[in-house]
């Protein structure tokens, strides 16, 4: 009977925690509730990002969508890399593919790229760990689209003055 | 009946961690590089498949001569691989380790290019290339320093002289000072300078 009783309390013990991380939900918001719960931190959602998504597609005719971001500023506890890493695999779930992984021991620097192709888009889910702030971002991006508005701040930039030296020319149009 | 199952399971896992690694086309880390990553106290990792490259070329520009080449190169490709492991300290990592990792490419379609060792500074370059009927068809590059150690595997159409050209996509900024490397150590190869 006694051993019944440990059996029962133990089943308890390890689903609570299983239930609490099963239960967040997955993508975006799923990783974002299971880091607040892991982590005991809170995330600020940006407000009306749904119109601020709209207005990025719009500007950049379709080159970005689907924007979302979270923000975590007071990131105090150890990060571990490889969990942070099964945390947000596991609550993206099949179909997203890590690109980048830069994680350190010491856990206070910790980024995540994730990718998901999304016929002509790439969905891209970013989470980025910089000392106490925490930082997720999802967003689908239309290569092509994207470079024909990135074409036209090269062009006023051309004009205006010839920062272009053409070593990493693309990062400086961002 | 029930070690059968087990056994039958495992077996199963066996078979499908391989034939899953085939299928992205992009090896899965081994033993050496989790025992690395363990140590280290920096890694970075970039793994990017062919429709990831493809994405990444996109945003290359095709009016731009070199970012033209880039791009070109990239669409053959059918993957990268690359792992940087920092270390805090010297010695976190053995020859045997080195030994270890260059041992995943001995044999079969893989070749040896350059093997150059400076005893002064500890430092020492890797390259194979793959060779399918006389063409190269990937590269493998190890560059070892006493406190850091980079892997690169890039599966595709590739010569060195081209290594240089993937620095331009995010993330593998690390490709040009590679390819600087590795031209630097063929020459030295080349003139018998190397070991």
């Amino acid at each position: 009977m006694k051993v019944l009783a440990w059996v029962a309390v133990c089943a308890i013990v390890l689903m609570v925690p299983m239930a609490v991380l099963a239960g967040s939900g997955s993508g975006f918001d799923g990783v974002v509730t299971t880091l607040e719960h892991r982590y005991h931190a809170h995330a600020t959602r940006i407000p009306f990002m749904g119109v601020i998504s709209l207005v990025a597609h719009k500007a950049t005719s379709g080159g970005v969508a689907g924007l979302h971001v979270a923000e975590f500023d007071e990131f105090n506890e150890k990060v571990d890399g490889d969990e942070l890493n099964n945390i947000v695999e596991e609550k993206l779930g099949a179909g997203w593919q890590r690109m980048i992984r830069d994680t350190s021991k010491h856990g206070a620097e910790q980024t995540l790229i994730f990718a998901h192709p999304e016929g002509n888009r790439m969905g891209l889910f970013i989470v980025d760990l910089d000392g106490n702030e925490m930082d997720v971002v999802q967003i689908s991006v239309d290569p092509d689209h994207l470079n024909q508005s990135i074409e036209k701040y090269k062009h006023h930039d051309g004009a205006g003055n010839d920062s272009d030296h053409g070593d990493n020319s693309g990062d400086d149009s961002d | 009946m029930k070690r059968s199952i087990a056994v039958f399971l495992l077996a199963g896992a066996a078979l499908a961690v391989p034939a899953l690694a085939q299928t992205t086309g992009l090896p899965l880390p081994s033993a050496v590089e989790k025992a690395l990553e363990a140590r280290a106290s920096n890694v970075t990792e970039v793994t990017l498949d062919k429709s990831m490259l493809g994405f990444a070329s996109k945003f290359l520009d095709k009016k731009d001569s070199d970012q033209a080449n880039a791009k070109q190169l990239i669409n053959g490709l059918d993957g990268i691989y690359v792992r940087s492991y920092e270390f805090d300290k010297e010695g976190q990592y053995s020859l045997e380790d080195i030994e270890n990792l260059r041992k995943q490419f001995a044999g079969g379609d893989w070749v040896p290019m350059v093997h150059t060792r400076e005893k002064k500074t500890g430092e020492s370059t890797d390259v194979m290339a793959k060779m399918v009927n006389g063409e190269s068809r990937g590269m493998f590059i190890l560059s070892a320093e006493p406190k850091e150690l980079t892997i690169v595997l890039i599966l595709g159409p590739i010569k060195m002289d081209q290594l240089g050209e993937l620095g331009g996509i995010g993330g593998l900024g690390a490709m040009g000072d590679i390819g600087k490397t590795v031209k630097k150590a063929d020459k030295g190869a080349t003139k018998g300078g190397g070991e």
